[in-house]
């Protein structure tokens, strides 16, 4: 039999929510009802839209998520979720980090060893180290795709000019990541790998050689390399990508969702040309008869108006957290499909005497091994690539085209469209179609793509 | 113009500021430098010079180099392609250096004769010290540039690459 629930509890009441309620039944509720649930979580949980806003805001996690989201937002293809999707793969890649940590010791003559008594002795140590290879790999693709998407939407453009820069500054960490990586499993293929793409680095003018030196600790790759190479993939890097990750975060939120103006559930700024104020008394309109909330009206000249058509906006909770955590454990559950599926290559120890045939950098610089191949190293490995990592960083101030509309904006989508083409051909050129002394080959005789 | 105590340090957090960062950077570079072995003295002694028979290249792994003999002139040729860093093994049946990474072709004597390389093989300077050969690891000579052919002479045979 059921009590009466009648009872207040008035620990709960605060001055958000001054009304007395009464206190659900069972334990749990009573639990999360008592004064040590409040002491932690500060406020009850209220299924009232003001209790889940009350919730968002003071949730240390919850409040990285705006209150509520335009319902367009929560569409799939509004952005594919590859923003999201690269952050999960980043949060797999530091837990599966952290586990490879307690069994690799970063030393020449070890860390070979580790990586075999890995494979054989660790439980499950095959497993979370394929787990973070695909990770890595995928993170590398998603966010190349996340920076596609955005550009083709038009979403770097006013106000999020600087969303875009910090967005590329990830990517290139997330290179950075990635290459540093890439050596610690101190095998033929990664010293390979690695050593062409070091090299690139002493055609910078002036500097090259210090630079080199710098990066690799020596004329050679060698002990100081793995170290420096080490201490940057599981110390410096994470820092950077973590703070610069929060930062591009909270522009997000703080610029806004980029949909487009005008739409329903828009938070386009000022458009009160568009506003007839009527004088009966009656709902204020826009000329195309469209509703809008007037908030007040200072003079005829002035008018203080909120562009919010019909609100459609929905909560943050549980709308878009349910599909975050559907996606995110849709991409776990593919880097840990990937991971019992497909085992990260391990060759044969590092022999610096001894340059397996084709020595080939990490899939996403292939493209520019093959560009290597073709032209002056000068201008492939250096101008090139430093050309096209400025224009895009400064493609915000660059493209001052304030439309978003595809047809708009033509030229922009042209020539990014081509140097895409680009980089992809060039990629596939160099990943498949390249064998022993960068000869051509087809794939389907001979495959020497490893990943 | 007014210089009082606010404008003071307005000014020197900034100029503080800009020389620690400025010492910071310079620290940082400094300490990151490569370390120089210790012991080290850079020269490395090769034997008697007829041990090494004309028209062959022979593999020095304490130096990483290859010591040739074009006509009866020696080299101390580094293993390192200039190109990108591979390590360029000598193929014996074309008598050529010949670099696996980006297939750039070397002739016995370190000179460019085909491929992406931006000049030929580098080399260390060799010197004859009580009858034997004396490598001078310390010391980097580059590579002849494109168009030297002096020791150029048609390959002996067919390239080591699969695919050349």
């Amino acid at each position: 039999m059921s009590k009466s629930t009648t009872t207040v509890d008035h620990s709960s009441q605060d001055v958000l929510e001054p009304e007395a309620r009464p206190v659900p039944e069972g334990r749990v509720a009573r639990l999360q009802h008592g004064e040590t649930w409040r002491s932690i979580f500060r406020h009850p949980h209220l299924d009232t839209p003001r209790g889940r806003a009350l919730q968002s805001f003071s949730n240390v996690f919850l409040h990285i998520y705006p209150v509520k989201v335009p319902s367009r937002v929560l569409k799939l293809r509004y952005s594919w979720r590859l923003g999201y999707i690269a952050s999960v793969l980043f949060a797999v890649l530091l837990v599966t980090g952290i586990y490879l940590m307690f069994f690799y010791t970063p030393s020449v003559t070890a860390a070979y060893g580790d990586m075999q008594q890995l494979r054989t002795g660790v439980g499950f140590g095959q497993l979370i180290r394929n787990v973070h290879r695909w990770s890595a790999h995928l993170m590398v693709l998603v966010v190349v795709l996340h920076l596609v998407r955005v550009f083709y939407a038009g979403a770097y453009k006013r106000p999020r000019q600087f969303n875009w820069v910090l967005g590329v500054s990830l990517l290139l960490i997330t290179l950075g990541f990635s290459f540093t990586g890439y050596l610690l499993p101190w095998d033929q293929l990664s010293y390979w790998a690695v050593t062409v793409g070091t090299n690139l680095i002493s055609y910078v003018p002036v500097l090259g050689k210090q630079l080199s030196d710098l990066l690799i600790g020596g004329e050679q790759i060698g002990q100081a390399t793995l170290l420096r190479f080490y201490s940057l993939h599981v110390a410096v890097l994470p820092v950077a990508l973590g703070l610069l990750l929060m930062v591009h975060i909270w522009r997000v939120r703080k610029d806004g969702f980029a949909v487009k103006r005008g739409e329903v559930g828009s938070f386009a700024e000022g458009s009160t040309d568009r506003l007839v104020v009527t004088s009966s008394g009656a709902e204020p309109a826009t000329e195309d008869g469209q509703r809008v909330r007037l908030l007040g009206v200072v003079d005829r000249e002035s008018v203080t108006a909120e562009e919010r058509l019909t609100d459609d906006t929905v909560f943050t909770w549980p709308h878009m957290l349910v599909r975050h955590v559907v996606v995110g454990l849709g991409t776990v559950a593919t880097v840990l499909a990937l991971g019992v599926l497909f085992a990260a290559p391990l060759r044969g120890i590092a022999n610096p005497n001894e340059t397996p045939e084709p020595a080939k950098a990490p899939w996403y610089f292939v493209g520019l091994q093959e560009l290597l191949s073709r032209f002056d190293p000068l201008v492939a490995g250096i101008f090139v690539p430093t050309a096209l990592v400025l224009v895009l960083v400064f493609l915000p101030y660059i493209d001052r085209n304030s439309a978003t509309e595809a047809r708009n904006r033509k030229v922009a989508i042209t020539i990014f469209s081509i140097v895409l083409a680009a980089v992809i051909v060039l990629t596939v050129i160099g990943a498949l179609f390249r064998g022993p002394g960068w000869q051509f080959i087809t794939p389907w005789d001979h495959n020497y793509l490893e990943l | 113009m007014k210089f009082d105590r606010r404008r003071l340090l307005e000014k020197g957090w900034k100029i503080g500021g800009g020389l620690l960062a400025a010492a910071a950077g310079w620290t940082s570079w400094d300490l990151l430098q490569p370390l120089k072995p210790a012991g080290a003295t850079g020269k490395l002694k090769l034997g008697s010079p007829s041990k090494f028979e004309p028209g062959t290249a022979t593999f020095v792994n304490a130096g990483r180099l290859w010591v040739s003999n074009a006509d009866g002139h020696l080299f101390a040729i580094s293993q390192k392609c200039p190109h990108l860093g591979c390590r360029v093994p000598f193929c014996e049946s074309s008598g050529r250096f010949e670099c696996p990474c980006h297939g750039s072709v070397f002739d016995i004597g370190g000179e460019w004769i085909s491929g992406p390389s931006p000049r030929g093989l580098d080399q260390h300077p060799l010197t004859l010290e009580d009858g034997e050969l004396v490598a001078d690891l310390g010391v980097h000579i580059k590579g002849p540039d494109h168009g030297a052919a002096e020791y150029l002479s048609p390959p002996l045979g067919p390239s080591c690459s699969e695919g050349g």
